[in-house]
């Protein structure tokens, strides 16, 4: 008995709102960008015919083909990078940090930066990459470099420094929630029985935290693909990737050209999505009833 | 050749070096900003400070027109309340619809996951584009808050739902069987003993509405939200004022999260009282 009957209607009306804000708000528009890609004509209305002209457009244009390139480069290139650093801090974390105030202070260094606006953690980069720069100041101090390097504002260092900043995180705090569900006892047999510490990480530990580490993946995935922000503050407007082509076009009031890069930026994500779905069962871990 | 031990506590220094040099990689920009948005009315965007001041904090309050930061904060805080307020109420209903496991309640499970793994690029833009075929004049107050719901009633969605899974249902059923009504058990006994746990939901709708750029980039027209008008701002000319905006957010962020934080331990306490 609980204050809500199993399958009554009223269970069913509570959830209507919830449901049609999502439909009406996040799945209609998406359709809709679909749509839109495909409109064909001169004028921007429904009425247009339906045509893969703009796709054939955008493939038509070496640069963006190779902005695409870039952009799935990229994204992996930052999935390696926060997906080994993640494990790495979520292991040291779970496995190493004995006492248990110290886990909590740092668990909670890592998280709070992570609830603040990542807008402003972006921004907070600029003073620390520029020609005058933190990081130059710094090594100019050490003798490391005589003049200061360019090369880290309005670069792709730079952005690629903020970002592992930003989403590392993302990457660790599901392998933290695996981590800390192994059971100690399954180590403890698997030494027992004379495995070396390494085949112990190996066979046992690694293969129960990759529903973990994929997850990471997948979170880091879609929030590189997506994240012009970052790119438009560190990169200034010296680059791009995709996501930033979808602003660019509809500063220009290129509707239609915009939605085929979201739709081919939203393709990539379903792809990258369902690759990793084949690897783990999500479900088994996202629903828990 | 170094035995297990020596070799477990030599991975143990290196990992424990690498998680306080990421730390201080994390931290050290944000001391920075902080630090920086005290330099003196002379001081640059970088090291050395020119002094310390609270200079670009007062120009900041007596902002010309071009970059006054008051009304879009005026504007988010409002924004984020409302999102807040409507996170609360649809969050619980629709936790409350999943204990009654209607039919296709998977779907609507999965429905609410959509809205925190679609990006807010496409969502926004979607939606503008729905809104100009449908004739509708984009606003902060209108559309964008319908879009920021959208992302905001997930994570509330999921912490009501964590929230229920620890309830302890007993209470209810007691109530019930005294005769109470299924609306007046709901009202003066579920309601209550969740509080808490509400009350994170609408902190962080609040904090997720409060810090989004990407949504409210596209569905705001004329008026900005404070992250529209800093991003404004930085386009125009990076001064330390964008700094102070900056740190002042940030601790504005925190003080939520700590709330949060407090609301969550208090609610820990009173479910760990209840079994005492």
């Amino acid at each position: 008995m609980s204050t809500i009957r199993v399958r009554s209607p009223a269970s069913y009306w509570l959830a209507v709102p919830a449901a049609a804000w999502m439909l009406g708000v996040v799945v209609v528009p998406i359709v809709l960008l679909v749509w839109v890609s495909l409109w064909g004509g001169r004028t921007f209305s429904p009425a247009s015919p339906l045509t893969f002209d703009n796709y054939a457009r955008f493939f038509a244009n070496q640069t963006y083909i190779k902005l695409a390139g870039t952009t799935v480069m990229h994204t992996v290139m930052l999935m390696a990078v926060t997906g080994v650093l993640g494990y790495c801090i979520a292991y040291c974390l779970v496995m190493k940090v004995r006492s248990p105030g110290w886990r909590l202070a740092l668990f909670l260094a890592f998280i709070i930066p992570f609830w603040t606006s990542t807008l402003i953690r972006a921004i907070a980069w600029v003073p620390f990459l520029g020609v005058n720069g933190v990081i130059n100041q710094l090594l100019m101090s050490i003798g490391a470099t005589r003049s200061p390097i360019e090369a880290f504002l309005y670069s792709k260092t730079g952005i690629t420094m903020a970002q592992v900043s930003l989403y590392t995180m993302m990457a660790a705090g599901p392998v933290v929630y695996m981590l800390s569900s192994i059971a100690p006892q399954l180590r403890e047999a698997a030494m027992t029985l004379k495995a070396t510490p390494l085949t112990v990480f190996w066979r046992i530990v690694f293969p129960l935290t990759l529903p973990g580490v994929v997850i990471g993946q997948v979170l880091v995935f879609l929030n590189v693909m997506s994240d012009f922000a970052t790119v438009a503050t560190i990169g200034g407007n010296k680059h791009a990737l995709l996501s930033n082509l979808v602003l660019l076009f509809y500063e220009s009031s290129q509707i239609r050209a915009a939605s085929v890069v979201a739709v081919l930026l939203m393709i990539c994500m379903l792809v990258g999505v369902i690759i990793a779905l084949r690897v783990v069962d999500v479900r088994r871990l996202g629903v828990e009833r | 050749m170094i035995g297990w031990k020596g070799r477990s506590s030599l991975t143990a220094w290196v990992l424990g070096t690498l998680t306080v040099i990421f730390l201080a990689y994390q931290w050290l920009p944000i001391f920075t900003l902080g630090l920086l948005s005290f330099s003196g009315p002379t001081g640059g965007t970088t090291f050395p400070m020119n002094g310390t001041s609270f200079h670009w904090y007062q120009e900041l309050w007596r902002a010309s027109v071009m970059n006054d930061f008051k009304p879009p904060l005026l504007r988010s805080v409002l924004l984020a309340a409302a999102c807040s307020a409507t996170t609360i109420v649809l969050s619980v209903m629709a936790a409350q619809a999943m204990r009654g496991q209607f039919r296709g309640n998977g779907w609507f499970f999965y429905l609410m996951l959509l809205g925190i793994m679609a990006p807010g690029i496409l969502v926004g833009f979607g939606f503008a584009i729905l809104m100009r075929l449908m004739g509708v004049d984009l606003s902060w107050d209108t559309t964008t808050f319908l879009v920021q719901v959208s992302w905001t009633l997930p994570f509330g969605f999921l912490t009501m739902l964590a929230v229920f899974n620890r309830f302890d249902k007993r209470v209810e059923e007691a109530a019930l069987t005294l005769g109470a009504s299924r609306l007046s058990t709901f009202r003066r006994i579920t309601l209550p003993l969740v509080l808490p746990g509400v009350i994170g939901a609408g902190l962080f709708g609040f904090s997720l509405s409060y810090d989004e750029y990407a949504r409210s980039m596209f569905t705001t027209g004329p008026d900005a939200t404070l992250p529209l008008a800093v991003m404004a701002q930085l386009d125009r000319q990076l001064t330390p004022e964008i700094y102070a905006v900056g740190t002042t957010t940030t601790l504005f962020s925190l003080i939520a999260v700590t709330l949060c934080t407090v609301a969550f331990w208090a609610m820990r306490r009173s479910t760990s009282l209840r079994r005492t």
